[in-house]
């Protein structure tokens, strides 16, 4: 039978790197009436084609290339895409978005998905045009920079309009924190999936497709979208889009400074003394040239920058955001913004996250104020808080694995187990990921994210902006009136379990549909009815319009994703944040003295998802409800459900 | 009276809903490449280059066609008859603004008819980048003050005097 749904490319392909061959198929129904796409379908094809004993480092883990049905499909924000496998920092769950051009190409080239497994023997790239897609020698593309790679790609090919999702030496070096970079200065940084690209030797992909998609009812789907559009125009919005499109995310800096919750100094407190050197206004009056927007999106967050003259003059680049200013700046106690800026480019060039690269710097950095680290495991290095130079040779030596920067490049938590001693005080991680720019000392309901994160500490998975940026109409909405006031209580846990519980299943939906986290997260427009309202239209799959079948769907990805973790053996005690964010009150700043209380919302949130509260295994019950016959089989003989 | 569309680089962020929009009122579908706008691109020198027919009054595509596809619809603009289009190309070496393309699918030439007065480019633009301007002196101002910047920057001299 032919695959039904309109909005999807309608193929997918699977790539044996080890034998170098490439296979095109038809879309599988289920996969989109049961899963959606991106972060869904990903852990429908990872769960049967991974185990327990994939290491993620070796020709057996998958590597899962994804789009959604929205993707491309002028729904604003949806130029986005995703990749997905068994995480190398993490050894669990990993998936990371990206936004830009590639998505949505991917898709005019013929195909929703690509499934990567094995290894090749030399270096390669795979080129999809137009229903076809081919393995190319990538020998000439080996050791290049992301720029680079692009440029020489295209020129290859003889076609400027060519998009790419590419590794760096970073990824090449397998550097546990890797990431993929679409179009210069997008990156899908979390989790080290460049890594994974790494070891299979392959360098990335390139499309150009002129084979379009289509909507199953498009007037209805204009229509939809235009109600969806309308939402997000409300007046209501007016100043959160206006703050996206003069400072894109960089403002956060300042909002998140005031409340208190901004890491700075390895995450020790959340109130940085100098951040208006690092914050929105400098950036957009000295440095921003340009905004940008990726694919078809009205928000059009992203901005260009140049440097002239300094110590780090840059042609224009991709600006940086929040949380690289975070994580290079403030972690770091480095004022240096245009050190910042270019830190930020080498990790797109190199192909880093910028988050754990910071991170794992001001780890070290930390390591060095005690005492634990001297100049003789530094490489004579001086790591002094807010020392650029010796901040700039890290990410240089990380990304070749060279020196220090060989232990650091595995991350804050091996990195402590190898050094041994008190060092895992100050590794600020959950499961292996290091956290990202929030703390839920200041937040409480960002602890429980932190936690139950299936890829680890980082807010992209379920973070709640009603109470942190106070959104009363809506917590009244969603929730109920009455629980209004403890919602936005942002020091209380009340109510948070269930918070979580629900942005979870949403956000699952939004990384399943794909498209980009604002809009939905900040400011908090689109909701389960949008799904109800678009997807139908958009694809044809009657039971999208029904709005407990799409609320039961979010349930079923977020409960997938996390038995694919609990097949790996993470139970509650994992679902924990690390000492300092636990119990060290905050010491300065707004939020002096706060502390989370992880096991309240935890509790909660266990019983909202439908897990056991001491294992947080899933109840039986609940995943045959969803559908999930085959995790139940698979789990409850080792004795994961109950 | 006719009219011309004129896009502000100022605020064109890139974002390519105008060629949805675009391949949507004249496909049916979401694809780009199909778009009678284009938007081209160079990162690397941070160059975001709208491109669309100008709808001149010397039309350089009209003269080099030789089955006259190119011809005026009822609202005096000049748009490609498909059924009489053989996609040689000649219209697209001609037009030095890159305004008239060969269809990918159907390999016929393609240029913007102003979508019979109602354009979807412009509804798209969430940055309100693109604006419809008459043919009056200062419509004819507004396009060559928005076009000039990027061709310069592209190395295409505009020819002086031809308005
Ligand atoms: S909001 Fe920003 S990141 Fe998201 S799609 Fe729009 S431009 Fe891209
Ligand atoms: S829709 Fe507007 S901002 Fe976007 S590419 Fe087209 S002209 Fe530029
Ligand atoms: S006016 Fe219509 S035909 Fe011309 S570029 Fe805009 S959408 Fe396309």
């Amino acid at each position: 039978m032919t695959f039904p749904y309109k909005g999807y490319a309608g193929h997918y392909l699977e790539v044996d790197l080890t034998k170098g061959v490439v296979q095109k198929k038809e879309m599988e129904k289920e996969w989109a009436r049961l899963y959606l796409g991106g972060s869904g379908v990903s852990s429908k094809i990872l769960w049967e084609r991974t185990t327990a004993e994939t290491d993620p480092l070796s020709p057996d883990n998958v590597v899962v290339v994804g789009t959604g049905p929205l993707t491309g499909a002028m729904f604003s924000p949806s130029g986005r895409m995703m990749f997905a496998a068994r995480g190398p920092l993490t050894g669990v769950w990993a998936e990371s978005h990206v936004g830009g051009f590639m998505g949505p190409e991917i898709k005019y080239a013929g195909f929703d998905f690509v499934i990567m497994s094995g290894r090749s023997k030399k270096p390669v790239y795979l080129f999809l045009r137009d229903g076809k897609a081919e393995l190319l020698d990538a020998s000439h593309l080996w050791g290049q920079e992301t720029d680079t790679t692009t440029k020489m790609i295209r020129e290859d090919h003889k076609d400027p309009s060519i998009e790419t999702a590419v590794i760096g030496p970073a990824g090449e070096n397998q550097v546990l924190y890797s990431g993929i970079i679409v179009d210069f200065y997008r990156a899908a940084g979390r989790a080290g999936l460049g890594a994974v690209l790494g070891s299979k030797n392959m360098k990335g992909i390139a499309a150009s497709g002129s084979l379009g998609l289509e909507a199953y009812d498009m007037e209805k789907y204009l229509e939809a979208n235009a109600q969806e559009m309308e939402k997000l125009k409300d007046p209501l919005w007016k100043d959160s889009l206006a703050s996206l499109r003069k400072y894109g995310t960089t403002d956060l800096v300042a909002i998140i400074n005031e409340i208190g919750r901004l890491p700075t100094k390895n995450h020790w407190t959340g109130f940085y003394e100098d951040a208006d050197d690092i914050g929105p206004e400098i950036i957009a009056e000295k440095y921003r040239i340009a905004q940008e927007a990726c694919h078809g999106c009205a928000v059009g967050c992203k901005y260009i920058i140049r440097v002239k003259g300094g110590n780090y003059p840059t042609e224009p680049i991709g600006g940086p955001e929040y949380e690289t200013l975070m994580a290079f700046g403030s972690n770091c106690m480095n004022n240096d913004i245009e050190s910042i800026f270019h830190m930020g480019k080498r990790c797109d060039l190199l192909g880093l996250d910028t988050i754990s690269c910071g991170k794992t710097i001001s780890f070290a950095m930390e390591l060095y104020e005690k005492g634990i680290w001297t100049k003789e495991d530094t490489d004579g290095l001086d790591l002094t808080w807010g020392n650029v130079e010796a901040q700039v040779e890290l990410v240089e030596k990380i990304a070749k694995r060279e020196g220090v920067g060989k232990i650091l490049s595995n991350g804050v938590r091996k990195a402590a187990e190898q050094i041994g001693g008190d060092a895992w005080k100050y590794a600020i991680h959950v499961k292996g990921l290091e956290a990202s720019g929030q703390d839920p000392r200041a937040h409480q309901s960002i602890g429980l994210t932190y936690a139950t994160n299936v890829r680890g500490a980082d807010h992209l998975r379920s973070i709640s902006c009603i109470e942190e940026l106070g959104y009363p109409k809506i917590a009244g909405d969603r929730f109920s009136p009455e629980k209004a006031d403890a919602i936005l209580e942002i020091m209380s846990p009340k109510h948070k379990g269930e918070v979580v519980w629900d942005m979870e299943d949403l956000y699952a939906l939004v990384d399943s549909a794909v498209i980009c986290k604002y809009a939905t997260m900040w400011p908090p427009v689109f909701y389960y009815d949008t799904f109800v309202n678009v997807i139908p239209a958009l694809t044809g799959m009657e039971e999208w319009g029904n709005p407990k079948y799409v609320r039961l769907a979010g349930q079923r990805i977020s409960h997938l994703r996390r038995a694919f973790n609990h097949r790996l053996g993470v139970t509650r005690k994992d679902e924990n944040l690390p000492p300092r964010l636990l119990s060290e009150p905050m010491p300065t700043g707004p939020s002096k003295g706060g502390l989370p209380d992880l096991d309240e919302m935890l509790d909660e949130y266990y019983e909202f998802r439908g897990c056991d509260r001491d294992t947080g295994y899933p109840k039986e019950a609940k995943l045959k409800e969803l559908q999930l016959d085959f995790v139940v089989d698979e789990l409850k003989p080792k004795g994961l459900t109950r | 009276m006719k009219e011309i569309l004129t896009i502000d680089l100022e605020l064109c962020t890139g974002c390519r809903n105008c060629e949805l929009a675009c391949s949507v009122a004249h496909t049916q579908s979401f694809n780009p490449k199909r778009s009678r706008i284009q938007i081209l691109k160079d990162e690397v020198r941070n160059l975001i280059v709208p491109m669309v027919c100008l709808q001149c009054e010397k039309p350089l595509c009209q003269e080099a066609c030789p089955n006259g596809a190119i011809v005026e619809n009822e609202h005096g603009i000049l748009f490609v008859k498909e059924e009489i289009c053989i996609g040689c190309m000649n219209c697209v070496t001609a037009c030095i603004y890159g305004g008239i393309a060969i269809d990918p699918q159907n390999k016929k030439a393609v240029k913007c008819d102003l979508c019979n007065g109602d354009p979807a480019c412009v509804k798209a633009c969430d940055y309100g980048a693109i604006s419809v301007a008459s043919i009056k002196p200062e419509g004819l101002h507004q396009r060559r003050k928005a076009v000039s910047p990027a061709f310069q920057t592209l190395g295409i001299q505009i020819e002086e005097g031809q308005e």
